[in-house]
């Protein structure tokens, strides 16, 4: 029985694991190039998914289309918040472009409840993938796509930083600003980059967790922060840590949801990323950087 | 200090007066403001003169709130005893978490407490027996002081609100003058320059930390107080949230503007509440705009303004 009870939280876990591990990349991309914690990155999430919603109701959107849309809106939306928060506050204190940040949220909020209401909406799967039996482990259709979505975009991110000339100026820019802009890299633009490829995995996410749990206007900032505590756990160093820090996030989360009530489950998740913060070194410590 | 406790008793006066001719419905909005205010206050003692950063504002008014209200419930006659032994509760709490999390940065340190006030609320929700859960605790028994008696209806409130902006007031000016607050200053300026000279960071970091969480620990037994009815949603981290970004539009570190702010854009956000579903965005924008504004004036930004304003008041 028990056996059962942990093949079902491994299942649940997975499929939301893997929602937080692309939030927590796009934590990472916009922390390590800009030194900003984005408080607006649930709201990436919510419009993104809201917008492909509105894109499903007029057009028939198959899977390429619908990632293709995904990526075009979620690069677009990445860009637009970057050129509404740090954009036009460069030379800010850190607490300033942050707090615009958290305004920038509750104007992102406020623009989806003016515009798709409050009630939940339900985006429709457009990757659908069959479910996966491992022995015990059974994995849903939900749970397939989530990971396959979230793995090819680590894929493919890793491809993108590591392999191109653009990317590789955003992965200086995380390591060194001042030495990256004395070889030629223009920080500024690595920075936009940065937010409008979180914009991008946040819409990915989007799409992954729209079929499981409806979008709802409120729903960005606790997975924000949902994010932020698998970029810890992760350690902001590599892209695939960071991912893995967001299954792990995930399979906690459902194990402990299985042994404690809803409330207590919030309690012990926000303590294990107290204690991390405190144990763990700073993350602007570390001479890795994604 | 001077200048700026006079500043701040000007402050106080006119607020005074503005609420000695409000009616009693307008003077409980004005008490949101001012309990908004003292929250504001009390985490000036962090990041105004620490530099520390905390979002657990929320919780530690919460803290002050339950505390008052389940002990005044328990014991009806011991206000003396309970309102300085919560404030004390709390001072010991934020200085004792403030330790560990001192070696975080800005952003971490923000997480961090927001995180705490997050435990905070599930806590509060967890303990649904004592805490009365997500339905909350009505407020059975007011604070009573000798000679003063019950401390009952919004006037009451609104006295212990702008006694407790004048006390805080007065001790944060008091204290950046002191070397207590000098130590402070050099914490935040340079933390490490802080530490090779001799200054104890961490002890001296707490002490702020405790000073603001007991700040707000009174805060939110004045809440409690003024609305007879507390619950989890009232230190959620919306309050933690607007608290610090308050404190960000009116300058940390000032005693005055900061409260200014607080008063003058929550009346404004308060009069945009009849937009229905368009409050939120407006709220948003509102602070935006603050921030831009701040950030603007203190860049120069604003300097095309007297170029477009001359030739017009040359017209006029």
């Amino acid at each position: 029985m028990l056996v059962l009870y942990l093949a079902q939280a491994v299942n649940s876990g997975l499929a939301l694991g893997a929602v937080y591990g692309l939030m927590a990349l796009g934590f990472c991309l916009i922390y390590n190039s800009s030194r900003l914690i984005n408080f607006a990155q649930g709201e990436l999430l919510l419009l993104g998914g809201l917008v492909l919603f509105s894109l499903s109701q007029t057009l028939q959107l198959g899977p390429v289309s619908a990632l293709l849309a995904t990526g075009v809106f979620g690069f677009l939306l990445g860009h637009l918040l970057y050129s509404t928060t740090l954009g036009v506050m460069l030379l800010a204190q850190p607490l300033r472009q942050l707090m615009l940040t958290v305004a920038a949220s509750l104007i992102w909020q406020g623009a989806a409840v003016l515009i798709w209401g409050k009630n939940p909406l339900k985006l429709e799967q457009f990757v659908t993938m069959p479910a996966l039996r491992m022995g015990p482990v059974f994995l849903g259709p939900n749970t397939v796509t989530s990971l396959v979505l979230a793995v090819a975009s680590v894929a493919v991110l890793s491809a993108f930083l590591g392999l191109t000339r653009t990317g590789r100026a955003i992965r200086a820019v995380s390591m060194n600003a001042l030495a990256a802009r004395l070889q030629g890299v223009n920080p500024v633009r690595a920075q936009a980059l940065s937010f409008a490829l979180s914009g991008i995995l946040s819409a990915l996410a989007a799409m992954a967790i729209g079929p499981q749990t409806m979008l709802r206007y409120d729903m960005g900032f606790g997975l924000g922060l949902k994010g932020f505590v698998a970029a810890t756990l992760g350690g902001y160093t590599s892209l695939g840590k960071v991912f893995c820090g967001g299954l792990l996030l995930g399979v906690i989360e459902a194990c402990l949801t299985l042994a404690f009530s809803a409330d207590l489950k919030e309690t012990l998740t926000y303590s294990l990323l107290v204690a991390l913060l405190v144990l763990a070194p700073t993350p602007q410590s570390r001479q890795q950087k994604v | 200090m001077r200048r700026e406790v006079r500043s701040l008793a000007a402050f106080l006066a006119a607020v005074a007066l503005v609420g000695a001719f409000l009616p009693n419905v307008h003077l409980l909005a004005l008490n949101q403001h001012l309990f908004l205010a003292l929250n504001v206050l009390a985490l000036n003692f962090c990041l105004g003169l620490g530099g520390q950063a905390s979002m657990a504002s929320g919780a530690f008014c919460g803290l002050g709130a339950y505390g008052s209200v389940i002990l005044h419930t328990m014991w009806p006659q011991g206000t003396l005893v309970i309102v300085p032994g919560v404030a004390a509760c709390a001072f010991f709490a934020a200085a004792w978490i403030s330790k560990p999390l001192e070696k975080l940065g800005e952003g971490f340190l923000a997480m961090a407490t927001l995180c705490l006030c997050l435990i905070f609320v599930n806590l509060v929700l967890a303990f649904a027996p004592v805490t009365g859960g997500s339905n909350g605790m009505m407020v059975s028994v007011s604070p009573a002081l000798p000679l003063l008696g019950e401390l009952k209806g919004d006037r009451a409130n609104f006295a212990a609100l702008l006694f407790l902006l004048g006390l805080g007031g007065y001790i944060f000016a008091a204290m950046r003058d002191s070397r207590l607050g000098r130590a402070l200053l050099a914490c935040k300026d340079d933390s490490l320059a802080a530490s090779s000279c001799g200054i104890d960071r961490l002890g001296v970091r707490a002490v702020s930390f405790g000073i603001g969480g007991a700040f707000s620990a009174l805060a939110g037994m004045v809440l409690a107080n003024s609305t007879g009815f507390i619950s989890p949603g009232q230190f959620d981290l919306g309050l933690s949230l607007k608290t610090l970004l308050f404190l960000v539009i009116g300058g940390p570190g000032r005693l005055v503007r900061p409260l200014l702010a607080v008063v003058l854009l929550e009346a404004l956000i308060s009069w945009f509440h009849s937009l229905g579903e368009a409050t939120m965005l407006v709220h948003g924008l509102i602070l935006a705009t603050a921030l831009l504004a701040g950030y603007w004036r203190e860049t120069g930004g604003f300097a095309w303004l007297p170029r477009l304003v001359a030739p017009a008041a040359k017209r006029v």
